[in-house]
This record gives structure tokens, C-alpha cells and sequence, in this order.
């Protein structure tokens, strides 16, 4: 790695101590996956939720916060680990809320976005084609290369907030041109998409794809841009996919051949059977569940109104919770269009600035989590204390309400 | 004499011991190994229930959560992190929760990618395997 001089001065402390520390981290990271120099990035989003970052984290970010950082680029962040208005009201303790609370105030000191969504590209976050950010948030990742045409590599939590610091990122990985090409076909025929198939879609392309990266044939023209999302964030938390080439949508790739450099590929065929053995392979129970969640990573108002209309007219069975998930701003939209109202009236929650998969569930004292989203139910599973139920939004709806 | 000596690119330089623990899926500390314990929970795991503490833990790839690092952070802060990694791919979320490790905690935990898992599934569960990582190269001895 070679650093010019104006950074070698951030490394010696001369642009003083947050920049040292965020420097010492960039570049021994830099270092370490080969990245020939430093680039500047045009904006940043980073993590300070306190279910993943812990007690660690807090005094990272607040070591950031303390020493004089702020941020050098347009910022924005990932969900909280609470509502960060009604908590008190979903039972959150004290002493978790206290926590969160720590590192919204040392993330508010670096000079951040308060936006507190993992769909920022839909909210407060929008770079254009071709330029290179540090984001954090697995699914915002395969969007930015996928959709937006932008360069990132998935940087995880304390790299983000470095990053961002510095307004620098090392040039390795989704960077660099090579890395960026088709290494594996994927060839969908399964017929008409539910919402469901889409996220299972996902999840067997990170299951399958492996360290390369997948271009993905045959779905329909009628896709939207929130489908992606859900088929990205599916990717993302099944293997290490950056990056899905959607032949039409993904910029500079028009055709497969386009994306893999007119090399030929491996060509893997998903059927309607693969997509089901993955709704197998996350369904854990048939019992009924006592929290619904939707809305992970979260739903644009579309989504939001969507959902009111499946609710309309109908009330949630007794002991089960349904909350949905969406951003502080797609919150206040739905509130106006009168959304929130059409959702709320079932019995449901909507809730914003947090998520569920960063939430306390099980301190919350759920134990059975029914969701159409496949990142959700692989991480909440992961854990072992909560079983998953995994089911297209209309089926689940129709089960849990009268 | 070395049963297996395997080479691989030294990520994060250092030299560590300890008892293999080899996993052949995407592995993730987020949401997968317990900070407080180092017990493996992923269901998704073939390691589940095995304890990373000490452990020379050897996986192919990563997965999932970009928020992996700081999971592998606080296990550090609580002294439960494994003593190297060593993976197939480059795991980010390993390398810089190794750095991170040694800038917060002045720990050093080694990070070894390039070993597949063809090479590493050779090595004996539990084994002692020492670890010796540098921007040069590194070596795995089981």
C-alpha cells in the first residue's frame, strides 16, 4: 500500500487523533488485502447499532467522537437497535436503550445523517453511476454495484466509521475493474415471482455463487426496484455476494457476455424446486408465530401501502405481534397518505429507526418469528434461541389474521 | 517433522497456536459465535456448539452481516476470540476485526487466507496447529 504524503501526515497524528486512529486502521486493512493506495469516496454509511456492536463497539465510536472526529463525507446509518421514539413502548430495558442512546449521541458528534435506515439509497444516500463509496449494510452493498453503478466493497463496522473519518477507502476488491466481471451464470426459470421467491432467489445465489460473482438471467421486466433490494439482501446474508449483474439493469452490463467479459461460465440453473428447497431449508416450525416481522432490510412507502391494502379489514389473532419495519422518513410519508393508519388498524405496529434482525427479540421474550424476509430468518436462526417460519407476506397474512 | 504444513498469504501478521477447529461452510461471527462465551450458535454451522476460544478456527469463506467485525471485536474485548484465522477466500469482516483487535486491545490475532479447504479438511480436529503470518507469506504446521 502506498500512502502519499497528506496521509502519511494523517498517520503520524498531524491531522490530529481521530484521523490517526481511523488512518492506522484504513491502512493496516488496506495492507492486509493488497490494495495499492488510498481513493476518495463520495460518501459513507456506517453501523452504530448496539446489538451488533456491542460494548466494543461503543467505545470505538465514542473513542472516534471523543478525540475530535467528524466526518469528511455526506454520511448516513444503518438501523438502531430500538425504535429511537417509542422504544419504551415495545418493552425495550433501560439499560439496552442507555446503550444505544451512547452511540446515537457519539455518531450524532461525528457530524452524521440521523436517517437510521439500511435502504439509505431510497432515503437520504444517493450517489451516481460510477462514483466509489464505503458502505456498510451487506444489502446496500449488492445494490450500489448492482443498481447504482456505484464502486463499494461491503466494509464492516469499525473500517465504516475509519472510512468515513477520513473520507478515504483502500482501492481493492469491488474497486478494481477485474473483480467486478461474471464469474458464475445464473439462469432462472421458476415461472411467475411471488415476494417470496425473490428473497429465496437471492439466498440461492450467495448460497451458490461462492467468492465469484453472479450474473443473473431471466427475470421479468416487470422487476422493481424494491424486488432487487429484497434479492440482494437475500444474497448477502447467504454467502459473500457484492454484486448481482441483472442483465438490463446493472449499468455496463447489457447482455451475460457483457458481464463476464465474453468469457464462457459456469451456468447454474434455478428452478422452481431450488427455490423451494430453500423455503424448506428456513423453515424451521409450522407453530403459529407470536411476532410477524416485515420490512427487513426496510419498505419504501410503495411497500408500506402494499401492505396496508393486504391488511384491510383484518385484525391479528390473538398472541401474535406484528411489527413493520420502515425508515423515520417513509414512516412520516405513510402516516400523511394515511398507510400507517390502514396498517395499524389489524393490530399491527409500524415502527421506524430500527429492525428487526438488530433488535433484542429475544430479550423481548419472542420465540417463534414468522417472516417473508430470508436475510431475517437466516440471521434470527443463526442465534439458535428463536424458530423461524418463512412464508410469502399474503400466505402469513392470511394465517395470522381473521 | 510436520504432518501438514500448508501455505497460504498472511492477511494480518502474527504468530499463534492452538487446536484447529475446521469448519467447511461460510462461516460469521455475527449472529453465530456467542461473544460472551465463543460458543459457536449459527444452526447453519457444522461447528455449532464448538468453542472458538483459543481455537485456530479454519473456514472457507465468510457470509452474511457486514456487522461480523464488531461481533469478533467484543469477543475479543471479553477474551473469547480464536487465536488465528485461517480462510479459503479473504473473510473483510476477519481482517479488520483483526486489525481493529490490535488497534483497540493491542491484541494479535493472525489472519491467513489462500488455504483451501481441500488442504485444511486434511488437519485433525483439535490438532495443534501453529500459525505464522507475515506480508510475505504464511505457513500453517498441524
Amino acid at each position: 500500500l502506498h500512502l502519499d504524503s497528506s496521509q502519511e501526515k494523517l498517520l503520524r497524528g498531524e491531522g490530529g487523533e481521530a484521523k490517526q486512529f481511523a488512518m492506522e486502521i484504513v491502512a493496516e486493512v488496506g495492507d492486509a488485502v493488497a490494495a495499492d493506495s488510498l481513493v476518495p469516496i463520495k460518501s459513507a454509511h456506517v453501523l452504530a447499532h448496539y446489538s451488533s456492536l456491542h460494548d466494543a463497539g461503543v467505545e470505538v465510536l465514542e473513542r472516534f467522537a471523543a478525540s475530535g472526529g467528524r466526518f469528511a463525507v455526506p454520511t448516513s446509518v444503518d438501523p438502531a437497535s430500538i425504535d429511537l421514539q417509542n422504544w419504551r413502548s415495545f418493552g425495550i430495558p433501560e439499560d439496552y436503550a442507555r446503550q444505544q442512546f451512547r452511540l446515537c449521541d457519539a455518531y450524532a458528534k461525528l457530524g452524521g445523517m440521523r436517517c437510521w435506515t439500511c435502504v439509505q439509497y431510497q432515503v437520504c444516500n444517493f450517489p451516481k453511476q460510477g462514483e466509489t463509496v464505503a458502505w456498510a449494510e451487506s444489502s446496500a452493498v449488492v445494490f450500489a454495484n448492482s443498481v447504482l453503478g456505484c464502486r463499494s466493497n461491503k466494509i464492516t463496522a469499525g473500517m465504516d466509521v475509519a472510512c468515513a473519518v477520513l473520507g478515504l477507502t483502500p482501492k481493492f476488491g469491488m474497486l478494481n475493474d477485474e473483480n467486478r466481471v461474471a464469474g458464475v451464470a445464473f439462469k432462472l426459470s421458476a415461472g411467475p415471482l411471488s415476494d417470496l421467491d425473490y428473497r429465496s432467489l437471492g439466498f440461492f445465489i450467495g448460497r451458490n455463487a461462492g467468492s465469484r460473482v453472479p450474473v443473473l438471467e431471466g427475470l421479468p421486466g416487470s422487476v422493481t426496484s424494491d424486488e432487487v433490494k429484497h434479492l440482494g439482501a437475500g444474497a448477502a446474508a447467504a454467502g459473500p455476494v457484492t454484486m448481482i449483474h441483472i442483465p438490463g439493469i446493472t449499468p455496463g452490463s447489457k447482455t451475460t457476455s457483457a458481464a463476464t467479459g465474453g468469457e464462457k461460465v459456469e451456468e447454474v440453473e434455478v428452478s422452481r424446486s431450488d427455490l423451494a428447497a430453500v423455503e424448506a431449508d428456513l423453515n424451521q416450525t409450522n407453530e403459529l408465530p407470536d411476532l410477524v416481522a416485515f420490512g427487513v432490510p426496510h419498505l419504501s412507502v410503495n411497500e408500506l401501502g402494499q401492505l396496508g391494502r393486504l391488511l384491510e379489514g383484518r385484525k391479528l389473532k390473538r398472541g401474535v405481534k406484528m411489527y413493520v419495519y420502515t425508515s423515520g422518513q417513509a414512516f412520516e410519508m405513510a402516516k400523511k397518505a394515511g398507510i400507517a393508519a390502514s396498517i395499524e388498524a389489524s393490530g399491527a405496529r409500524l415502527t421506524h429507526s430500527t429492525d428487526a434482525e438488530i433488535s433484542p427479540l429475544r430479550r423481548l421474550g419472542f420465540n417463534v418469528v414468522m417472516t417473508n424476509s430470508a436475510k431475517l430468518a437466516e440471521i434470527v436462526s443463526s442465534e439458535g434461541d428463536i424458530v423461524v417460519r418463512y412464508a410469502a407476506q399474503k400466505a402469513i397474512i392470511e394465517e395470522v389474521t381473521g | 517433522l510436520t504432518a501438514a504444513s500448508l501455505l497460504g498469504r498472511g492477511l494480518v501478521a502474527g504468530d499463534a497456536s492452538g487446536g484447529a477447529l475446521l469448519s467447511l461452510k461460510a462461516f460469521t461471527f455475527a449472529h453465530g459465535v456467542d461473544p460472551a462465551t465463543g460458543t459457536v450458535t449459527d444452526v447453519r454451522s457444522d461447528i455449532r456448539g464448538a468453542n472458538v476460544k483459543g481455537k485456530v478456527l479454519f473456514y472457507p469463506f465468510g457470509k452474511g452481516s457486514t456487522t461480523a467485525s464488531s461481533w469478533f471485536l467484543e469477543a475479543v474485548r471479553l477474551g473469547n476470540s480464536p487465536s488465528a484465522i485461517v480462510t479459503e477466500g479473504v473473510d473483510l469482516s476477519a481482517v479488520i476485526g483483526s486489525v481493529m483487535a490490535r488497534v483497540v486491545y493491542g491484541r494479535e490475532i493472525p489472519v491467513v487466507s489462500g488455504v483451501s479447504r481441500a488442504d485444511y479438511s486434511k488437519i485433525s480436529s483439535g490438532a495443534t496447529v501453529r500459525v505464522s503470518s507475515s506480508k510475505g507469506g504464511a505457513r500453517v504446521e498441524a
